[in-house]
């Protein structure tokens, strides 16, 4: 048993973080112009990817958090060595794991309620997502939200390759290089985004 | 002009009900090439001859001498004091029943999980001891040795995030003890017998991949690799288990 939960953590792990790497290409698409994100939002609606495979992505999201929570250190004795170790260790990739699962809890929150709020309203337009970021509020949730669901995404897609054996010692730190660069990149990316709907219709 | 180095070594006796656990602070100046072997045997013999803690070879093979040095698992007899700040601080490994200071059990946590693990060669051939010794292939030896290496210091052990959370997750020192005998073709257990001894929470499917392990190793054995090949292998197994019971 523990090794098909184990197996399901990583394929629900792969399967978000490519989707979350996806979403972003597709919001950002809003910088070439309103046009071209009501087209690509359009064709996903018709087609019904956005119906269908909004739920999907919705329970794949909590069954990932099911999945990944049997490791998380719910007791405060455990939050009390793991905090301990990791001040005395400096260790980097030790720090890494606690800011996975920091974030983690974060977007399980802000995560649902913006699905929520995407899926019940639809269709997506970049003018109601332009007017929602205008509002202010909803500005400081993403500008909170991007960076935890990057981080999450690029730490935890670091550590798969870690934790199954796809990149050894050697090129292990050429390959935290390369996710860092990647979140940096999608961190980046979802900034512009931002500052495009807030200046969208001005 | 030698340095002068401050060490900060953490103290408690539990055989003495009076101890209170708290941190003693010795003053060494530094000598050329001193390791911390040297410098706690100086403090023992000039300073205070009730410091306790363990040594046995002073040459990185025993593994007996291992403790947190600034924070980090390491031997002490391989870890020279130029290589240092000015302040040391040492404690004892956490992980391990603490026996006085600097010195833990290490002994007794190794023996279970060895028990646990089975860590001995499962094979029915009876034993000849006129018969030609049975030839194993050259790279294969290699292979083996390589995961032979360790020398169950405990540092893996102390390093590792996930242990310090869950007592009963095994660590890297006996996954990879496990791999070894995966390796050995005279092992004549199955992978689904592997599989039950360590395909489950507490063996490899706990390991985060927080590679703890594999960086403060002072054998530099690649732990964090053989995890995941260990990984990918009991996967595969309970893959195909679930495919043969359907």
């Amino acid at each position: 048993m523990p090794a098909y939960l184990d197996l399901l953590q990583m394929l629900t792990g792969v399967v978000l973080t490519l989707f979350m790497w996806s979403h972003m290409v597709l919001v950002a698409s809003v910088i070439l112009g309103a046009g071209v994100m009501n087209a690509l939002a359009s064709f996903l609606e018709k087609t019904y990817m956005a119906q269908v495979g909004g739920p999907v992505i919705a329970c794949t999201f909590f069954l990932h958090f099911v999945l990944a929570a049997r490791k998380l250190p719910f007791r405060l004795e455990q939050q009390t060595s793991i905090w301990k170790l990791s001040k005395q260790l400096r260790h980097a990739d030790t720090w890494l794991w606690l800011i996975q699962a920091f974030t983690a809890m974060i977007i399980l929150i802000m995560g649902s309620i913006h699905m929520w709020t995407v899926l019940t309203d639809l269709p997506i337009t970049a003018a109601k997502s332009a007017a929602r970021i205008q509002g202010g509020y909803w500005l400081v949730f993403y500008l909170i939200l991007l960076p935890m669901v990057e981080l999450h995404a690029g730490i935890g897609f670091y550590r798969i390759a870690v934790k199954w054996a796809f990149v050894g010692r050697k090129e292990r730190q050429a390959f935290k290089g390369f996710e860092k660069l990647l979140t940096a990149i999608f961190i980046f990316i979802g900034l512009v985004t931002l500052v495009r709907f807030l200046t969208l219709g001005t | 002009m030698s340095r002068g180095l401050r060490f900060n070594v953490f103290r408690y006796n539990p055989e003495d009900g009076d101890s209170v656990p708290h941190s003693d602070t010795f003053f060494l100046d530094e000598t050329q090439s001193m390791s911390l072997f040297i410098a706690l045997t100086r403090i023992r013999e000039d300073q205070d001859s009730s410091l306790q803690f363990d040594f046995c070879c002073r040459a990185g093979i025993c593994g007996a001498c291992a403790m947190m040095i600034n924070g980090r698992p390491g031997l002490a007899c391989h870890t020279l004091t130029k290589d240092l700040p000015n302040e040391i601080t040492l404690l004892p490994l956490p992980t391990f029943k603490l026996i006085g200071d600097l010195s833990v059990d290490s002994g007794t946590w190794f023996r279970s999980t060895h028990e646990k693990l089975e860590s001995w060669i499962h094979t029915d051939k009876i034993f000849n001891p006129q018969a030609e010794e049975e030839r194993m292939d050259n790279a294969l030896a290699e292979d083996i040795y390589e995961l032979e290496r360790c020398i169950e210091c405990g540092c893996c052990t102390a390093g590792c995030g996930t242990v310090n959370m869950r007592e009963d997750f095994m660590g890297a020192v006996a996954l990879n003890r496990i791999a070894r005998f995966m390796l050995d073709p005279r092992d004549e257990r199955s992978e689904r017998e592997y599989f039950e001894v360590v395909g489950t929470d507490e063996g490899i499917f706990g390991c985060m991949g927080l590679t703890g392990c594999e960086d403060v190793c002072p054998k530099h054995l690649p732990l964090q690799k053989q995890l995941g090949v260990l990984r990918r292998k009991m996967a595969w197994s309970a893959v195909k288990h679930w495919f043969r019971f359907r």
